[in-house]
């Protein structure tokens, strides 16, 4: 199969000629592939697509990318706290002191508020993509690959200037140590139990139901497991309604199929232990070109919006606060972290996703975005969680500058 | 807001109990020698392995010259963050800035590669058997097609074959450490003889490409 290096080109391979695309992916050997191209077809081996180089080193305020933000009338961002090299998902304490994990840096972070100025500083290093982090009753849970950690009355220690001994949790946790995939988002359910990702360890590849593309829960203390939803690939962010109580979460779906399908998702769990389609069907109805077959979408929970191919929708909150127009009251915050399996980037910014009248469904438009120049296919920034401060307004985080925005809002005065 | 000095570094999970604030103390202990020192005095510490200007010439350590900024710049926060330890790159790391990292990166990158290493001992059924497996293995896909390196991706081209070697091997049998495995992925089933014969091709690459 010849193939011209245009844009294009593996588009309409992929939706040309799935069949063939799947017997292609097979007769590849992917043992010695590494974890990001496998499923990559032979007719794309050269293709310029993999995923972005991350940065580790700290970014200099003034070197931000602020000036790029872009947001809708009234609201504005200034930088919160920098100078924290892949800072990503966020979790916040009783007392305002903000958490952040990381992956390939392997620490963790804490932000203390001080009014006008906040002190930063690494509470845990040298761990293995220590991406979750989770506040309850005064303790800190941390989850890397594969160890969970749980600092207890952390604020109070911080404030002593000194950081608890963590209670080490991995055995009563039990998680699977894959690599792949295997970096945690951690969440507290209106139920008070942990609410636990376990991804795929795969691009695609078949998984047992009950293990890998789960969502679970636990009591804190590791126990009491429990299946909450199947069929999910990758997801990195996931809230509670804040009147329902349901699960709300973010997907990360396939690579290598095509640069436009499958889309990624932003779900809902409206009863426990749904399956949500991977690995034989993907977004709303895609079958999956070598894992699926007819019928493989049947008794599959489509998605509630679909968030765009390769986008990487990855943290998400539910937005509570009295700051932002009532419009915004109830609405889901996402960070898309934006593409590397499309020659055309995409994503890059954060959406919010209104729920329908009958609870099922979201429409979303964009919220803030700036980061991505279509023109120069260059981004600046990736937001990759949101989080809610007590006074209404809203933090992004972006882990290829190491910093935090924090979102205001003003009547505009037209 | 408040302005980030030096930032204090400790060693491993033992660290967890240790509290570091940015802008403070940095570890009082296990501060490496270059740490702190001026540019030019720096890469006089680096040389004693690394050679003049980056260019090894000590058995089975690597050449920095020509290497991507980033690529040194992320295996030294590997190191420095005790995620890739390594008995003696993992101390000398210990207490050096972001900033300085960054420098030093940046000076390694724009130092020339030495010229052509002895040819007297090239031997082309091998350095033909490499070329082969480094298209079979698609290097150039990620290590760009004349083996420069880009980003993330180190420069294998005139890189020291002993290091090339040994780098192969510690991948394979997980040695190395790191967050990044796409190696130890890629070098999974790769016979000693493969990877002898890969390291031939790329450490003599640059000499022969240039000389045809």
């Amino acid at each position: 199969m010849k193939l011209a290096r245009s844009t294009l080109a593996p588009m309409l391979l992929a939706i040309g000629g799935l069949a063939t695309l799947g017997i292609t992916t097979q007769a590849l050997a992917q043992d010695d592939e590494p974890a990001w191209a496998q499923g990559r077809p032979d007719s794309l081996q050269d293709a310029p697509m993999a995923p972005h180089a991350g940065k580790m080193t700290q970014t200099p305020k003034e070197e931000l990318p602020l000036d790029h933000i872009r947001l809708p009338d009234g609201f504005n961002a200034e930088v919160w706290a920098h100078g924290m090299p892949g800072a990503r998902m966020m979790a916040l304490g009783d007392e305002g002191t903000l958490f952040l994990g990381t992956r390939s840096i392997g620490r963790v972070y804490a932000v203390m508020d001080n009014g006008d100025e906040r002190e930063t500083m690494t509470v845990a290093n040298g761990l293995t993509q220590p991406n979750g982090v989770a506040f309850k009753d005064g303790s800190l849970y941390v989850a890397a690959i594969n160890e969970v950690y749980r600092y207890d009355d952390i604020e109070s220690h911080l404030a002593d200037g000194n950081v608890p001994e963590p209670v080490e949790l991995t055995d009563e946790f039990d998680l699977p140590d894959d690599e792949h995939h295997g970096w945690k988002f951690l969440a507290f359910g209106p139920d008070d139990r942990l609410y636990v990702p376990v991804g795929a360890p795969c691009n695609g590849c078949d998984v047992d139901a009950d293990v890998h593309a789960t969502i679970r829960s636990y009591e804190p203390d590791g126990t009491d497991m429990r299946i909450e939803a199947r069929g999910v690939r990758n997801t990195v962010g996931f809230d509670f309604h804040p009147e329902t109580g349901e699960l709300w979460f973010t997907d990360n779906n396939q690579d290598w199929i095509s640069q436009h399908i499958p889309s990624d998702e932003l779900n809902r769990i409206s009863e426990s232990g749904e399956h949500f389609g991977f690995p034989a069907c993907h977004a709303n109805g895609f079958v999956d070109p070598e894992r699926g077959s007819e019928g493989a979408c049947d008794d599959i929970t489509y998605p509630a919006a679909l968030m765009g191919p390769h986008t990487a929708p990855l943290g998400m909150r539910f937005y509570q606060g009295d700051m932002f127009p009532d419009e915004y009251r109830n609405a889901m915050f996402i960070a898309r972290h934006g593409s590397w399996n499309r020659t055309m980037n995409s994503g890059f910014d954060v959406k919010v996703a209104m729920i329908s009248d009958d609870g099922d469904s979201a429409s979303t438009s964009t919220f803030m975005d700036g980061f991505l120049d279509p023109r120069t296919n260059e981004f600046s920034g990736r937001p990759t969680d949101v989080q809610e401060l007590p006074d209404g307004s809203l933090l992004v985080s972006d882990d290829q500058n190491g910093a935090v925005y924090r979102i205001t809002y003003e009547a505009p005065d037209y | 807001m408040m302005q980030f000095g030096k930032q204090g570094w400790h060693l491993g999970r033992s660290a967890l109990l240790a509290l570091t604030v940015l802008g403070f103390v940095p570890a009082a202990n296990g501060q490496a020698p270059a740490a702190g020192l001026p540019l030019e005095e720096q890469v006089e510490v680096c040389a004693d392995c690394h050679g003049e200007n980056g260019n090894s010439t000590t058995p089975e350590i690597p050449s920095l010259a020509g290497q991507p900024a980033l690529t040194i710049t992320n295996q030294m926060i590997y190191f420095r963050e005790t995620l890739r330890n390594n008995d003696v790159m993992t101390p000398q790391a210990q207490g050096l800035s972001d900033a300085e990292i960054e420098a030093l990166a940046a000076y390694y990158a724009k130092q020339p590669v030495s010229p052509a290493p002895d040819l007297s001992d090239l031997d082309s059924r091998r350095y033909e058997q490499g070329k082969t497996l480094a298209r079979e293995m698609r290097c150039a896909s990620c290590h760009r097609s004349d083996f420069s390196g880009n980003e993330q991706m180190p420069r294998l081209a005139g890189q020291r074959e002993d290091y090339l070697i040994k780098a192969m091997k510690d991948y394979r049998e997980r040695n190395r450490g790191g967050p990044d495995t796409t190696m130890i992925d890629i070098l999974r089933d790769v016979s000693n003889e493969e990877i002898e014969a890969l390291a031939h091709f790329l450490a003599h690459y640059e000499s022969q490409s240039t000389s045809q």
